[in-house]
């Protein structure tokens, strides 16, 4: 049996980051929480996980941006996939978040709520498809 | 409540009997005053004390008072003037209410006239400043209402959402039929709720300015055809039938595409929801000089008369309790909200048994000869031909 994939989650809900945790251990992984985005980048470098979920707002709006930023700045981050987690109704219901060209590679945006099975897809098809149980 | 300060006097008038007359009143009923002889300085006084009455004699020797006017009503916004005149013609007293003043006061007059127009100016005044206080409180208020409600009252519902979408994932099997009928009822009330502030969000962004729309070159025959498209399915699950009676061109309109097909859904779906089976929906389109209106009509139950100038009120039900569940009770004020956005208008017509017709006006684009955009019409005078 190979090692479980491991997955780190930042958000500074504890509510939402359990509930995650929950569908993401169903799915197979190995789950690292962080609630906030210092605390996120810490862990990623400690941690090196196989791929990374990051809300996009946090203490402040936008901090998300600034944590993807010095994740990928990181040797490891350069070519990890990394989530982002955006909230639909930031200044309207037509302006979600899309991440402008020179941004840093962002491997999906999510919308809040994600439903399980395609959150736990998506993370299957950037980490080769290997479904674990 | 506080005891409101004490209201100071300026009175800028070239006579000292008149200026030591209204001291002496004044103060004995409780003002605070301070005098001019002659314009300049009455403005220089003004401009440093901000009284909140400013009595000006309309004739003195050097800077007029029609001048004085125009300068204080500019740098001193909230100073109630009053104008002193021994000329009261009709053709003085409007040219100085134009500018700016609030009252007049001929000569001569008695203290106790004084006294009145002083009062009189002083709870204006009050009334002005508690007006804009309010309006300024209100809209802060609204700000941070939208502000509170987007973060504080969102993130709950989505991470209950995510629970539930949680519960699923860990525990799916092992629930039974009903369990997993309630997890599917809770979530589909939340989205509901969900559904209720996001409209709510939106209309309030409208009222409040800060609703993100684009202002593009529409053609409407086109979003007629997204709109039938998106509402086809539901339509054909009813047994309604959904028609267009267009014609081939129609002059385009300056709009925002997502808000309207909105506005177009919103109706369609409303009028599903009281169309029976083998029923029918019909939207048609036609243009004058005037308007391009958009004609929404179904065969359903309608609405009654002394319910119909109510129905675009916020969560206001024609049929009252049995609809409960049946949208958010906003969809038709948004519809408003976005029309009024858009410099046009909804009106609706509705005989009980036979149906509803929705009518929405729109202005024309018309394009200038540069090409850039103008409407025919300034919407905010919208021309109406009846």
């Amino acid at each position: 049996m190979t090692a479980k994939k491991r997955i780190l989650l930042i958000d500074d809900d504890k509510d939402f980051l359990f509930a995650t945790k929950l569908i993401l251990e169903k799915g197979g992984y190995e789950v690292f929480l962080a609630e906030d985005g210092k605390t996120g980048v810490e862990m990623w470098k400690s941690v090196a996980p196989d791929l990374a979920i990051i809300d996009m707002m946090m203490e402040t709006w936008g901090e998300g941006f600034s944590v993807l930023s010095k994740i990928r700045a990181t040797d490891t981050g350069k070519d990890t996939p990394l989530f982002m987690l955006s909230a639909v109704d930031l200044q309207g219901p037509y302006n979600s978040f899309e991440p402008p060209p020179e941004f840093p590679r962002v491997n999906a945006v999510l919308q809040k709520p994600v439903r399980a099975e395609d959150l736990l897809r998506y993370i299957a098809q950037e980490l080769g498809g290997k479904k674990m149980s | 409540m506080m005891k409101p300060p004490t209201p100071l006097v300026l009175i800028i008038d070239d006579e000292s009997s008149i200026r030591d007359g209204c001291r002496q009143a004044l103060e004995k009923s409780g003002y605070a005053v301070l005098d001019a002889g002659e314009g300049d300085e009455g403005i220089k006084i003004a401009r440093d004390a901000k009284p909140d009455i400013a009595l000006i004699d309309l004739k003195m020797p050097g800077i007029s008072g029609m001048e004085i006017i125009e300068i204080l009503s500019r740098d001193v916004p909230d100073t109630v003037l009053v104008m002193i005149t021994g000329y009261a013609t009709i053709v003085s007293a409007v040219e100085a209410i134009q500018k700016g003043t609030y009252d007049y006061l001929p000569k001569p007059f008695s203290p106790d006239q004084l006294r009145a127009v002083v009062r009189r100016a002083v709870e204006h005044r009050n009334l002005k400043i508690e007006t804009r206080r309010l309006r300024e409180e209100k809209e802060r208020m609204e700000k941070s209402f939208i502000t509170f409600v987007s973060h504080e009252m969102r993130s709950p519902l989505v991470v209950i959402r995510q629970y539930i979408e949680a519960l699923k994932a860990v525990a799916g099997d092992r629930l039974d039929r009903d369990m997993t009928e309630i997890i599917e009822r809770c979530g589909a009330r939340i989205r509901s709720l969900e559904t209720l502030v996001e409209h709510w969000l939106d209309i309030s962004r409208i009222g409040e300015g800060s609703f993100a729309w684009k202002k593009e070159p529409l053609n409407l025959l086109q979003l007629i055809g997204r709109s039938t498209e998106e509402m086809a399915p539901v339509c054909k699950e009813k047994g309604i039938r959904l028609k267009t009676d267009l014609p081939d061109q129609l002059p385009e309109i300056l709009g925002d595409q997502e808000s309207l097909l909105r506005v177009f859904t919103n109706i369609i779906g409303n009028a599903t929801k009281y169309t029976p089976e083998n029923g029918g929906i019909t939207l048609a389109a036609s243009s004058d000089d005037y308007y391009v209106t958009v004609c929404i009509s179904d065969t359903g139950t309608g609405i009654p008369a002394d319910k119909l100038p109510f129905i675009f009120e916020p969560f206001y039900r024609v049929r009252g309790k049995e609809e409960r569940q049946r949208g958010s009770g906003l969809g038709l004020t948004f519809c408003k909200r976005i029309m009024e956005l858009h410099g046009g208008e909804i009106s609706v017509a509705s005989t009980e048994g036979q149906g509803s017709t929705f009518l929405l006006k729109f202005l024309p684009h018309m394009r200038t000869e540069q090409g850039m955009g103008r409407t025919s019409v300034d919407p905010a005078t919208p021309f109406r031909p009846f």
